[in-house]
């Protein structure tokens, strides 16, 4: 976007311009590309200018009625086919005609390296493939009234862990399983459960798979 | 916004060479294979032909639109055009007098043209080589029995015929007003 300063008289001279050219005959509009004087009324457009604009637009927009009105009578022109046959008939020069094609001739763009099985493969996508879009939710924030403290353990693991070594050491040698109390609850048979675990994997407690005893090294 | 299969599709069908006079597609061809209704989406295909021709014109290339075969294709501006010697008749003005003679006729005529009727408008010797020259390019089909030519749908791809009868109005339009 070009800075917004007040390029309005600079424009209006400069369709003032185009239109002398016309009138002197030295200018066809059907010649002349306009879009860029209204893209540059666009691009300089804002509020503070605005004023000076309005003016300088209607220019613009009577030299676009004065291009149309040009067309208006190219195109009218068009329906006398006889003018050109009158021409033919006025037997141009080879070459004369020949200039007449200049810059006419259009080079066509074909694109053969792509299938008629891709653009198959891509009608099909097109047609049945619907993606349906990932909807993210946002959870429910539910006010509590309780209060969430974590609860720490009383004593440490290793504390607790020697703790359960003792005892127990007095029952080994035993079965795996007449080392676990009997009634025990559940959440205590797997505290003791991974106790196990960490005493034999200190090498604190042994395991003989064959006859599945636990056992102290050196009893 | 265009879908990239749309891209897909439009650009295929307006640059696949069909045989060897028709290059595109038609509008028709067109909506069927982008599962568009004719009735309902015709502002919609406007939009996409919007669409891919401004994709396309950072790379020289235009959509274009035959109007002999209702075809619509693609093709490079006029500077690349020139630059890839798009001119088939550089160095041949009695063919390019003679294609431009049939296109005056053709035109009048609302589609085909008497050999003899080109002859004595051209009113040069050789017509019948150049009129069998200008069929072995393809831009033109000669029916011998009837003793007519036509333009095949080609010329509408390789030329601009709007422009070529333009730039003669103007021509037209300057030289009465020189007089």
């Amino acid at each position: 976007m070009i800075e917004n300063k007040d390029f309005s008289e600079s424009i209006s001279q400069k369709i003032k311009e185009i239109y002398d050219k016309v009138i002197r005959g030295e200018l066809s509009l059907l010649d002349y590309e306009l879009v860029p004087i209204f893209n540059e009324l666009k691009d300089s457009l804002s509020t503070s200018n605005i004023n000076n604009y309005s003016k300088t637009y209607i220019e613009a927009c009577n030299l676009l009625d004065t291009k149309f009105e040009e067309l208006k009578a190219l195109l009218n022109s068009f329906d006398e086919e006889k003018q050109f046959k009158e021409y033919l008939e006025s037997e141009p020069s080879d070459q004369e005609i020949l200039y007449l094609f200049n810059n006419c001739w259009i080079k066509t763009f074909d694109l053969s390296i792509l299938s008629y099985d891709f653009i198959e493969a891509s009608k099909e996508r097109l047609i049945h493939e619907k993606y349906t879009p990932i909807i993210i939710e946002h959870l429910k924030k539910e006010k509590s009234n309780d209060k969430f403290i974590l609860e720490l353990p009383k004593h440490k693991f290793t504390e607790k862990l020697l703790e359960f070594f003792e005892s127990v050491k007095d029952k080994l040698p035993c079965s795996f399983y007449e080392i676990f109390d009997e009634d025990l609850d559940q959440i205590v048979l797997y505290q003791q459960f991974v106790y196990i675990l960490h005493l034999l994997q200190l090498g604190k407690i042994q395991y003989q798979a064959e006859t599945n005893t636990l056992y102290i090294l050196g009893d | 916004m265009i879908k990239i299969n749309e891209l897909s599709i439009l650009m295929n069908l307006l640059s696949k060479k069909v045989n060897k006079y028709q290059i595109g597609s038609t509008k028709t061809q067109i909506l069927s294979f982008l599962n568009l209704d004719p009735k309902k989406d015709n502002h919609y295909f406007q939009e996409l032909i919007v669409q891919l021709s401004n994709y396309i014109k950072p790379l020289g290339l235009y959509i274009r639109y035959n109007p002999i075969d209702n075809h619509w294709y693609i093709g490079h501006d006029f500077i690349t055009s020139n630059l890839l010697s798009a001119n088939p008749f550089e160095d041949k003005p009695k063919l390019a007098a003679t294609l431009f003679c049939v296109l005056v006729c053709c035109l009048t005529n609302t589609g085909n043209s008497k050999i003899n009727e080109i002859k004595n408008l051209r009113n040069k010797k050789g017509i019948i080589k150049d009129l069998k020259d200008l069929e072995e390019m393809g831009y033109v089909e000669i029916n011998e029995k009837l003793n007519e030519v036509k333009l095949t749908s080609l010329v509408g791809y390789q030329l601009d015929i709007q422009k070529l009868f333009t730039k003669l109005t103007l021509k037209l339009k300057k030289d009465k007003k020189d007089i």
